[in-house]
């Protein structure tokens, strides 16, 4: 099917004059169940090939960053919950390690076992959300509800570890906030080696089957230079063949303590850098998460919870600076400015999902409208950390 | 490559324009505004740096900062108890910056940028043209903060309506109390609209299963 | 209709004219399609959700009338009945109002010529097969006019992909039927059937390699034809929003239901007709032939679920090329190889 397959740089203007017609100007509306949230794109298309993609963002915006200015340090921990609202653990724990960066204070090792173990926990499940509505906007609706199914489990863990299932303010500034429950580890690990199996099950019948293949492979082929350019990274930047993770080059919390690979496209299905490479980096993302909790479950020392050297009023001292932490959908920043009070300056979020759903205006033109569709699932937004 | 090298490097090839090297948590230089897109191009080609990744732009309003560190900076204005948006005579003063955190993929290091504008003339030129992904960061300094960025191929705003009056971020932003005839308001506090006697639960046997 | 028209006669006898017992006959037997069709929608509701779910590791309907949920297709037939019913502003009043009843015509003259059982068939044409594939071509002047009639720029998105669809499925469709009437050399539905008696083996899908071969194709293209699971490009839900029937609520919005339901029926009837028998049993004399014939179509239809709750769906040029550049040359291939079968068999002389 090459000969159906368009390339970008097609352009209109090209076209013989008497088939130029007008261009169809469509609303990816804000509400649109294949949009991931609402997000606006405005198409202009010429039969079924798309011309230009215009992102509109703001619909989900709730001035995080100003409400940072008038709350304390660890008040605004909800507020980061809300951000990629599919991945809170990952949110908190960015957050958490930016402002630990500034103060000047060790976290307990139990602590820290504990946030890689949740984090770890909450990327399988993030991922999970994105392989099955990834099915779901190919028309596969059975992967999804098996995805949901395994995400359920996930959730009953963090149920009892946080009392939330959806946003869970767990983590605190110098620690975790709650202790884990009796049974954790068991369940845990009872959870990973389900997860593994289930996994082989979604390859089996989702990431292998021909027609999914042939509506993802060759599609939206983003390169290496394009991500660079365009600030992708996560599994968008690792899609395209850069083995780059921000737990290994440029190591947080504890995680130069663990063994794991971090997987990339290499063009397995059609081109390094298409649809299903993103698709499958993920997939993969999920089984290297499960080794870093067994042997975090493994390692998981007694002992505090929290920092005590932190007061209950947080104070950070004056100065600025830009943490980086590696969630499920890309590298999430936390630039913080702080006058050493107790009240933040300036908290700037660095959203992996604003610059990955940049790349779409250069990406889109010369695709069909499907194709739209499966690159918006490859790219994985999530309009809470877009819009803040 | 070391930060005080790279600020080195910036000094040869910028001169004058490389104000300051800050050696804090973050280390970077301090760029006059006016050859900030100069310095992003160096970052990028410049062999040795090598930085093809902008990670993250942001813009800041440094109006009232607490230099000494005591963290007294001036209060954002809000609502205050009775909802109303809080009102202050005093005028904004102090600058504007923008703050670059660069990356590079090949050398493994990191560096950033900062500037300073004056608020009424509050122009930087773009970086759009070094890094792509500029181009909506600064969108949203835009709308933001208030920073216009000279050349910038499309600067309009992208997280809040095209028609907002205003730039929040800002330390000097008073709430508004309407948006296009809706009131924005907070509830009056003070008063509870509820008594005792409205509100009576309904009688209704509790469901099994 | 020979059926009814007896049961006229033999009711009224002499009381009654001959065309009036034509009349009444084929009165009785249209409404009696109706009703199929109407308990079609009903029926295969209820079953896709049951399948889908039990598919998808979950239950279904369970709740509204007691057992498993078998009154959940009531409760929703109600729940549509009782909805609003917009037209919108801009949109083409008679094209809207037209369109869902051209797709339901078109679906509900098909089943004139289904044979159910021996003379419980509508109507017994020389033409039934023929007749069939050509009037369910009135489905995509249907769905071109309610995506163009509602005024709405994803509702024509969605009509012309659903009508270029159904257009072209049809070709493969008639012609992996076109082995079987050079077998029987008739285009009549009952004498179709007639002629697979005696037993499994004489169905027409073990006739030949050729055959089976077309029965797949013909499989395949009926999928594509009813709009359904890998070739619902027309009304995805996560791309398009419902496609070509968005703007349609309440009672309208259950014209489409029903047609495409009725719709899935009639290519899993004909197929079974066609090539697996019809009313004749697995072995042995006739028996039921009502039941048996829905048996099989059902199992049909079955199949077309799992299918549809497994695989994702293909993107509108894939669909195309599969059926102009795979199944149409396969389709003409297998009439050739068939026809070569049976000369060198001895059937054709």
């Amino acid at each position: 099917m090459s000969d159906t397959t368009l390339t970008n740089g097609w352009e209109y203007q090209d076209k013989p004059r008497e088939m130029q017609s007008e261009l169809l100007e469509i609303n990816m509306g804000p509400q649109h169940p294949a949009t991931h949230g609402v997000l606006r794109l405005l198409i202009k298309t010429d039969g079924e090939i798309v011309h230009t993609v215009t992102p509109y963002l703001g619909y989900l915006h709730r001035c995080a960053e100003k409400i940072a200015e008038g709350c304390d340090w660890r008040q605004w921990m909800v507020y980061t919950d809300r951000f990629d609202y599919l991945a809170p653990m990952n949110m908190n724990f960015g957050y958490a390690v930016a402002v630990e960066n500034m103060l000047d204070v060790t976290v307990p090792e139990r602590a820290e076992y504990i946030r890689v173990i949740c984090a770890e926990l909450q990327r399988i499940a993030s991922h999970l959300i994105a392989i099955g509505t990834f099915g779901l906007d190919m028309g596969a609706w059975t992967p999804l509800l098996y995805c949901f199914r395994e995400r359920e489990e996930i959730l009953n863990i963090f149920e009892r570890l946080s009392g939330g299932r959806m946003l869970y303010n767990y983590f605190d500034i110098g620690g975790v906030r709650f202790d884990t429950y009796d049974g954790f580890e068991d369940e845990v690990l009872h959870m990973v080696n389900v997860m593994e199996q289930k996994l082989d099950e979604y390859n089996t019948l989702l990431s292998y089957n021909k027609i999914f293949i042939e509506r993802l492979a060759d599609v939206a082929v983003i390169d290496t230079a394009t991500c660079y350019e365009y600030g992708c990274t996560g599994p968008v930047l690792r899609g395209s063949g850069t083995p780059f993770d921000c737990r290994k080059d440029d190591p947080y919390s504890i995680y130069d303590r663990f063994e794991f690979d971090v997987p990339y496209g290499m063009g397995e299905q059609g081109s390094v850098g298409d649809c299903w490479d993103r698709y499958m980096v993920r997939v993969r993302e999920c089984f290297e998460s499960c080794r870093i909790i067994r042997q975090a479950v493994a390692d998981l020392p007694g002992g505090d919870i929290m920092s005590p050297d932190l007061k209950k009023l947080v104070k950070v001292p004056q100065g600025s600076l830009y943490t980086r932490t590696e969630s499920s959908k890309g590298e999430i920043g936390f630039h913080i400015i702080a006058d050493g009070g107790s009240k933040p300056f300036r908290n700037k979020v660095r959203s992996p999902s604003y610059s990955n759903l940049h790349v779409i205006e250069k990406v889109g033109p010369g695709m069909m409208v499907s194709d739209l569709v499966a690159t918006i699932g490859s790219l994985d937004i999530v309009l809470g950390e877009i819009d803040r | 490559m070391e930060a005080t090298a790279i600020h080195a490097l910036l000094v040869e090839k910028l001169g004058d324009a490389a104000l300051e090297y800050v050696d804090a948590l973050e280390k970077g230089t301090i760029v006059a505004p006016d050859k900030i897109a100069e310095a992003a191009t160096i970052l990028r080609d410049d062999p040795a740096l090598h930085f093809e990744q902008l990670m993250c732009l942001s813009g800041v309003d440094w109006d009232g900062y607490d230099d000494s560190g005591k963290g007294k900076s001036v209060q954002i204005l809000g609502y205050d108890e009775l909802g109303k948006p809080e009102q202050s005579d005093r005028v904004g003063e102090g600058d504007l910056g923008v703050f670059y955190a660069c990356y590079s993929h090949r050398h493994g290091h990191k560096y950033s940028l900062f500037t300073r504008v004056p608020r009424d003339v509050a122009s930087v030129p773009t970086v759009s043209g070094v890094w792509p992904t500029a181009a909506w960061h600064e969108r949203e300094a835009w709308d933001l903060v208030g920073i216009s960025f000279k050349g910038h191929p499309d600067l309009r705003r992208i997280l809040l309506e095209d028609g907002w009056e205003g730039h929040p971020l800002r330390k000097d932003y008073v709430m508004p109390s309407q948006w296009q005839g809706v009131p924005l308001e907070g509830q009056d506090y003070a008063k509870n609209p509820f008594s005792e006697d409205d509100v009576v639960l309904p009688e209704r046997p509790v469901e099994e299963g | 209709m020979q059926v009814m028209t007896d049961l006229f006669a033999s009711i009224f006898g002499d009381s009654m004219s001959p065309t009036a017992l034509l009349i009444a006959g084929g009165l009785t037997m249209a409404l009696i399609m109706s009703l199929v069709m109407a308990l079609c929608a009903i029926v295969f509701t209820w079953m896709e959700r049951k399948v889908a779910g039990f598919m998808q590791s979950r239950y279904g309907p369970m709740r509204v009338g007691g057992f498993h949920g078998v009154l959940q297709p009531v409760a929703d037939m109600l729940k549509i009945l009782g909805k609003e019913d917009i037209i919108p502003d801009e949109a083409d009043k008679g094209l809207f109002i037209l369109a869902p009843f051209v797709i339901f015509i078109g679906s509900l003259m098909a089943w004139a010529a289904i044979p159910f059982a021996p003379g419980f068939i509508a109507s017994d044409l020389d033409l039934g097969l023929f007749y069939i594939f050509a009037v369910s071509s009135a489905a995509p002047a249907g769905i071109l006019m309610a995506g163009w009639a509602s005024n709405n720029k994803w509702a024509l998105y969605g009509a012309a992909r659903g009508a270029a669809q159904m257009v072209s499925y049809e070709i493969p469709l008639a012609l992996a039927a076109i082995p079987v009437v050079m077998v029987t050399g008739t285009l009549n539905m009952n004498a179709i059937v007639e002629a697979q008696g005696g037993g499994i083996w004489n169905w027409f899908i073990f006739h030949d390699p050729f055959l089976f071969i077309a029965f797949v194709i013909y499989f395949i293209a009926s999928i594509a034809e009813v709009n359904r699971g890998p070739f619902d490009m027309p009304e995805t839900e996560s791309e398009l929003v419902a496609g070509y029937h968005i703007e349609y609520t309440g009672m309208r919005f259950a014209f489409f239901f029903l047609a495409e339901y009725a719709n899935l029926f009639l290519v899993s009837c004909i197929a079974t007709a066609v090539f697996l028998g019809g009313w004749q049993p697995v072995a042995g004399p006739v028996f039921v032939p009502g039941l048996v014939f829905v048996f099989k179509a059902v199992l049909l239809v079955f199949m077309q679920m799992l299918i549809r709750w497994t695989l994702p769906r293909l993107r509108v040029d894939q669909l195309m090329h599969t059926c102009w550049k795979v199944m149409v040359p396969l389709a003409l291939l297998c009439v050739l190889g068939s026809g070569i079968w049976m000369m060198v068999s001895g059937e054709l002389l």
